[in-house]
């Protein structure tokens, strides 16, 4: 299954646009992660992290903003051409990931708790601190998009050695 | 003349208090008007959640079309292959600075507060290099980051569900740690006293 991709300049001026577009709506920066724990709040009642500061109000924006982005993954893959269907197929990935579904299926729910215990300890995640805090040029935002974006280098030109 | 009627009988507290003919005004609309009015006020009530999740709708539809959803671009952007997602970035983030400044010069106010756009940046927190080395850690396992991921089950990639799965144990675990620091605080704040 292959979705349709613009041309990455028209992308971009796209999505800048699109972040321009929620600072005028919302009047707050767009962040994708902070979403997360909402949910959490919702499903775990005793936590009191989930329950106090950003988390006191859990009916947010942010989750409605998560709640949306399925939506549109699906209207952009159903209007690209090729008709919607499920699919397990990674490209590059299979060749490097284990072969069997069990441990396909543990190594990416291994690098999900990496992608969301590294999201909160860091604050933010590529939305929040490349995308959004990186055009208000946000040292600590800088800092972190730099770091994330070597770390990734580093792993997955280990992977692919 | 009915709220001079309800005024008569203030504090009477038979049922005849709650009968149709001591209603105002107000109260009585013919149906599909009630109806109306209430999704009017139902719809301003929540107006900030329901723009974010048109612009949810938005931001999932944008991810998958400059490609932030396809696996093969993610391994090639780290393998300096194909920079398809670094100029999405680049360009994403001159777009924005530019709007930004705009913003900021005019004073634009917000649709949804009423008030000026609220600039808020991200403060320098512990952990935040220790949390972006685990973050790029699992960036480059999954091939994904929070906010593609949400587009890529969407698209029906059923590897999306198990990243989610674990994104949300890995914030979970982040909520347990932090409520635990924060009772160790307490206790040991208890114990000096």
């Amino acid at each position: 299954m292959d979705v349709f991709v613009w041309n990455p300049w028209f992308g971009g001026f796209m999505m800048g646009l699109f972040i321009i577009l929620h600072f005028w709506m919302i009047g707050k920066p767009a962040g994708c992660s902070t979403g997360y724990g909402n949910i959490c709040g919702i499903v775990c009642k005793k936590i009191s992290y989930f329950h106090q500061g950003e988390y006191s109000e859990k009916n947010n924006p942010k989750l409605w903003l998560l709640v949306g982005i399925p939506i549109g993954g699906f209207l952009a893959a159903a209007t690209s051409g090729t008709p919607w269907q499920l699919s397990f197929d990674m490209g590059m990935y299979n060749d490097i990931l284990p072969q069997s579904f069990a441990a396909k299926g543990i190594w990416l729910i291994f690098g999900g708790i990496l992608l969301g215990f590294g999201a909160r300890l860091a604050g933010a995640c590529t939305t929040g601190h490349a995308l959004v805090g990186g055009a208000m040029m946000n040292p600590p935002s800088l800092l972190a998009a730099a770091i994330f974006f070597s770390s990734a280098i580093i792993t997955t030109q280990l992977l692919f050695l | 003349m009915n709220p001079i009627k309800q005024t008569e009988k203030p504090s009477s507290n038979s049922k005849m208090d709650y009968a149709p003919e001591y209603q105002p005004e107000s109260h009585r609309h013919p149906l599909f008007k009630s109806i109306w009015l209430t999704a009017l006020s139902f719809s301003y009530a929540y107006r900030a959640n329901i723009l974010s999740l048109i612009l949810g709708i938005l931001f999932g539809f944008l991810l998958s079309r400059t490609g932030a959803t396809t696996f093969d671009f993610h391994a090639k952007l780290f393998l300096f292959e194909n920079l398809q997602l670094l100029i999405v970035i680049g360009t994403s983030m001159v777009t924005t600075s530019i709007g930004l400044v705009l913003l900021k010069r005019y004073h634009v106010n917000s649709l949804v507060t009423g008030t000026e756009v609220d600039f808020v940046k991200k403060p320098y927190q512990k952990g935040l290099i220790g949390g972006s080395v685990l973050f790029g850690i699992g960036w480059a396992m999954t091939a994904s980051c929070p906010g593609t991921i949400a587009a890529m089950m969407g698209e029906g990639k059923i590897s999306g569900l198990f990243v989610i799965s674990g994104l949300l144990l890995g914030t979970m675990a982040y909520g347990v740690l932090q409520a635990f620091i924060s009772h160790e605080a307490r206790h040991s704040e208890k114990s000096k006293e």
